[in-house]
């Protein structure tokens, strides 16, 4: 599939085939596409765990689930709890930084050395920025964020369905026992579609307007229609939600599953 | 109850709400009302204090009590049991009384069931 293609047919699909079972390579692609996500300073603090819905005894799936995402985990047939491993940074200690000054991803051109890795970046910089916590996550966050979503487009791309949950933190360090500075992030359940691919149509956005701007705050970014038509025909931007037939389709699978109405 | 049970103000909002999601009253609404009512003697609560009890006023809005909720989860789960019927038709009980719950904003989820 083509990359506006994956990008306009992703949206959160709550509705999987609990029996069919995920092809391992599929999973193995998902994480590959995370870890090829761009990362400050090459930390890379975003962690995987993959659980086979199935394989996870019956107590700790009961445990893990929350008031809102109890029905996808019965739903999905694997689930990945993403989390942010605060230790990498004085465990490398500006080592992969080095080594992408050494491949000439950052070279001289730029101001970068070894040297100045060494002596200013890891002592000056990350090692401080590590023992305030809050400054702290607000770097690695995203960068773990971004990998996510990585993650999640390449579900779409095999063909899968995906969705992005928030999971109680206290419960999956416990129930996976992570180390104590893995911080819990997201889980993303991963299965073959129940709903159809569209799932409703794309979901509603707020005006391209109103998010992006040009040059200045307050200057709306112009959203060029022309642009829009070919974003249309590459099938980025798709039909809106909801699409004809979104009631009848939920009823079914309410009737399917057993579902409150 | 006192009163006939379509005249409680959740039960008005529940009939409201689910015209509204599906574009049409449903057809058996009378046979969803007959146990409603049997879940509330069941709950020995009617309908609007169900509602009340699951939720609080906070200076900021209305909070759920989660202690109530997963209450009235368990006691759905166990009226669910005593339904009646084949699996199928008593999992179709136990969601018509979630369905009661979740139109009148107290969030809800069942098992799955099939």
């Amino acid at each position: 599939m083509e990359f506006k293609e994956v990008v306009g047919r992703r949206r959160s699909i709550r509705f999987f085939d609990p029996d069919k079972p995920v092809e391992r390579e599929k999973i193995q692609t998902i994480l590959e596409t995370a870890r090829l996500a761009s990362c400050a300073v090459n930390a890379h603090w975003l962690r995987a765990i993959v659980v086979q819905r199935d394989e996870l005894p019956k107590e700790k799936l009961k445990q893990l689930k929350t008031p809102v995402a109890a029905l996808t985990l019965d739903l999905a047939p694997v689930h990945i709890y993403f989390f942010c491993d605060l230790g990498t940074v004085n465990r490398i200690k500006g080592s992969r930084l080095k080594e992408q000054v050494d491949v000439g991803a950052m070279a001289p051109t730029h101001g970068w050395s070894h040297k100045f890795v060494d002596e200013f970046v890891y002592p000056q910089l990350l090692e401080p920025m590590t023992k305030n916590r809050e400054g702290y996550l607000a770097v690695a966050m995203p960068d773990c964020g971004g990998a996510a979503h990585m993650a999640l487009l390449a579900a779409f791309d095999e063909g899968l369905g995906a969705c992005l949950n928030t999971p109680n933190p206290a419960l999956t360090t416990k129930v996976f026992g992570v180390p104590q500075d893995w911080v819990s992030l997201w889980v993303m359940l991963v299965g073959y579609p129940s709903e159809s691919w569209e799932a409703g149509g794309q979901r509603p956005r707020p005006p391209f307007e109103e998010l992006y701007f040009e040059g200045e705050y307050g200057r709306p970014f112009r959203r060029d229609p022309a642009v829009v038509e070919r974003l249309k025909a590459a099938k980025m931007i798709q039909d809106p939600a909801p699409l004809s037939g979104r009631r009848e389709e939920i009823r079914r699978l309410a009737e399917q599953y057993g579902l409150p109405e | 109850m006192g009163k006939s049970i379509a005249a409680f103000a959740s039960v008005e909002s529940w009939r409201r709400a689910l015209a509204e999601q599906w574009g049409e009253e449903p057809a058996d609404f009378e046979r969803r009302l007959e146990l409603l009512e049997r879940f509330c003697a069941f709950a020995g609560r009617d309908p609007d204090a169900m509602i009340a009890e699951c939720t609080r006023e906070v200076e900021s809005g209305k909070r759920i009590r989660i202690k109530a909720r997963r209450l009235y989860s368990e006691k759905i789960a166990e009226f669910q049991e005593s339904a009646g019927g084949d699996a199928r038709a008593r999992a179709r009980a136990g969601n018509i009384i979630r369905s009661f719950f979740i139109h009148n904003g107290i969030f809800m989820q069942a098992g799955l069931s099939q």
